[in-house]
């Protein structure tokens, strides 16, 4: 019984060796450690996502704006470093330094995450609807600040966040690590940890024992706009450029990291260390299927077959328990 | 007094429309205002026409028919006297363009071209295909006609990404020396071209160039080839004529791209919109608007 409770806990684990074994018989190029840095610097963002994530859909939410809101925050960094702040009124001019952009940017994500989750608890709006409303909300912002046109050229300090390298590991993938670690450590040994996962397993039994609702979503919120924001920093450094639409639809990728990752999405049951696992398991289907050069059309197919398989299996475990 | 004001505010929006018709209104009607070429095409056309005195109004199809189909319909019943057009789709937008004529507002395409030749009052078309025939032609001969390549494709059902695709490869295709490794999608996207990029070099270390079919997509692909140290290596080709490019390209670490021309085309459109005002009947139903090659020699130019 213990060995075959333990299989199921590390399915997804297992999915993604079977995955990693056959790619790597099937390119020779797959496992060599240039292609795995690739593989965990290209999943640097989808990580900060989706780890912030797991957070809300724990609590039994769900934060469809993490895309549009990495997008806004990544357009408002670029735009603070290339142009300052102006307030013509009072003549002033404020220049920004790489780590004040990259502080205002977080400040930013983490209001709107904060207000989704005021939203969410003041009124009663489920978290589907007013987190959809922040996505329209947040897009167009980006768009009404960037003009619709990318803010490119920012510098090569600022560029270093995205390209360089630190111990011989590339700087994104350390800070999606260091991220990883407080989430771990916030779920698993903290009391905000154990409030989040007694108000997706029973709100109201939550309520009876004294937890405070509203304070800990607003938190989830906030830190996964927050975990957003540094993913829009993340990816504006990368590319050294802004896009207005940068992180369309990246909320879908990382909810399938979740979803495979085992976390469930009525909320209670799940961990961080599942998604990181998810979006591992997703990058490495990405990077596979370019490398083995397949049709972007039977990309598509592929994984959400993939993510579909990964439900069922989990389905079925939890009924069979 | 709520419901007085509200009412109020009604019958001055009432007022006021009724008012501007008076004068010819245009509408600007774009494929998706989520690219900043179209971004600039777009309000180029508004600006055009207010420059000739006309009330303009800008409106994003979202890259969706039917989302462009609303447009129409509720353009038509407010009262809009011309459309400046950027379709979505060739077969799907002529349906739309056909509601407009039957309600006697003439329809200028810009950009990107209907199969119709009786729907729309006039189309001013950039030049893909010939314009990426050009880049396949400057592409064989920055490679000395051998060698390893790869394609990042635009985006999966789009009319542009193919007429471009085709134009590269009417010419490359006949070059038996240059072996077409790879072609991924990369969704007009820099980030997605990034990643594909940097995908593909670990598959084929070997690649010596690679064709974009946009210039957001170039310069994604260039900066995952820049962090890679193989900018030596690697020529890059893009389409479009982005700033950003044209400067790489005198930098000469991007090889070339296809200068459209999206100010003409919205200016040529909105200088017919107001002829066909003055009473102008008849306009040529295509008029190309060419893509100018820019490499290391001509970029001076732009």
């Amino acid at each position: 019984m213990i060995s075959n409770s333990l299989l199921k806990k590390s399915q997804s684990l297992i999915a993604l060796f079977l995955l990693m074994v056959v790619l790597s018989v099937v390119s020779d190029k797959f496992l060599t450690t240039g292609n795995l840095w690739n593989v965990l610097r290209q999943i640097s963002v989808n990580l900060c996502l989706s780890i912030g994530m797991t957070l809300v859909i724990l609590t039994a939410g769900i934060d469809l704006s993490v895309g549009a809101i990495l997008g806004l925050s990544g357009a408002i960094c670029a735009g603070l470093l290339k142009f300052g702040l102006a307030f013509p009124a009072l003549d002033l001019w404020v220049g920004f330094t790489v780590l004040g952009a990259t502080l205002a940017a977080i400040l930013v994500g983490t209001s709107l995450g904060f207000f989704n989750g005021w939203v969410i608890t003041r009124f009663s709006v489920p978290p589907f609807v007013a987190t959809l409303s922040m996505l329209t909300i947040a897009r167009g912002l980006s768009f009404l600040y960037t003009q619709g046109q990318p803010i490119s050229d920012l510098g090569t300090d600022f560029e270093q966040i995205g390209a360089a390298w630190l111990l011989g590991v590339p700087v994104p993938v350390w800070i999606s690590a260091c991220l990883i670690l407080v989430f771990v450590v916030i779920t698993n040994r903290t009391s905000l940890g154990r409030f989040i996962y007694a108000i997706g397993g029973n709100e109201k039994a939550a309520l009876v024992s004294g937890i405070p609702i509203k304070q800990v979503k607003w938190l989830v919120y906030a830190l996964s706009g927050a975990m957003a924001a540094i993913g829009g920093v993340l990816v504006t450094s990368r590319l050294n450029s802004a896009q207005p639409n940068a992180g369309m639809n990246y909320e879908l990728d990382s909810i399938a990291a979740i979803v495979i990752g085992g976390t469930s999405l009525s909320g209670g049951q799940g961990s961080i260390k599942g998604t990181i696992i998810g979006a591992i398991l997703i990058g490495v289907l990405n990077n596979g299927l370019v490398l083995l050069n397949v049709s972007p059309f039977w990309q598509q197919v592929v994984k959400g077959l993939v993510i579909l398989l990964a439900v069922i299996v989990d389905k079925m475990n939890q009924k069979s328990n | 007094m709520k419901y007085i004001f509200l009412f109020l505010g009604l019958f001055l929006a009432g007022c006021s429309s009724k008012e501007s018709t008076e004068k010819p209104k245009i509408a600007v009607v774009i494929s998706t205002l989520n690219n900043p070429w179209f971004v600039v095409l777009g309000e180029s056309a508004v600006q055009q026409a207010e420059k000739l005195g006309y009330e303009a109004k800008l409106f994003d199809s979202q890259n969706n028919p039917a989302v462009e189909s609303d447009h129409f319909e509720n353009l038509i019943s407010s009262g809009f006297d011309a459309i400046l057009f950027n379709p979505t789709d060739a077969d799907g937008s002529i349906a739309n363009i056909l509601k407009a004529k039957e309600a006697g507002i003439p329809v200028f395409c810009m950009d990107r071209e209907v199969n119709s030749n009786d729907a729309a009052t006039s189309q001013i078309l950039s030049d893909n295909y010939t314009g990426c025939v050009a880049i396949g032609v400057e592409f064989v001969k920055q490679l000395h006609g051998k060698g390893n390549y790869v394609e990042i494709l635009g985006l999966a059902g789009d009319n542009n990404t193919y007429a471009r695709s085709n134009g590269f490869h009417t010419v490359v295709d006949k070059f038996k020396g240059l072996k077409l490794l790879g072609q991924q999608n990369g969704d007009f996207d820099r980030n997605k071209a990034m990643e594909v990029m940097e995908s593909m070099m670990q598959a084929n270390p070997s690649i010596q160039g690679v064709f974009c079919g946009n210039d957001a997509m170039a310069l994604g692909a260039f900066q995952a080839i820049q962090s890679a140290g193989k900018s030596e290596q690697i020529k890059v080709f893009g389409f479009d004529g982005a700033d950003e490019v044209v400067q790489k390209i005198k930098e000469g670490k991007i090889v070339a791209t296809g200068m459209q021309y999206p100010k003409v085309m919205a200016k040529t459109a909105a200088t017919f919109a107001v002829e066909f005002f003055k009473g102008r009947k008849s306009f040529p139903q295509h008029i190309p608007v060419g893509v100018n090659l820019v490499n290391a020699k001509t970029a001076k130019h732009f």
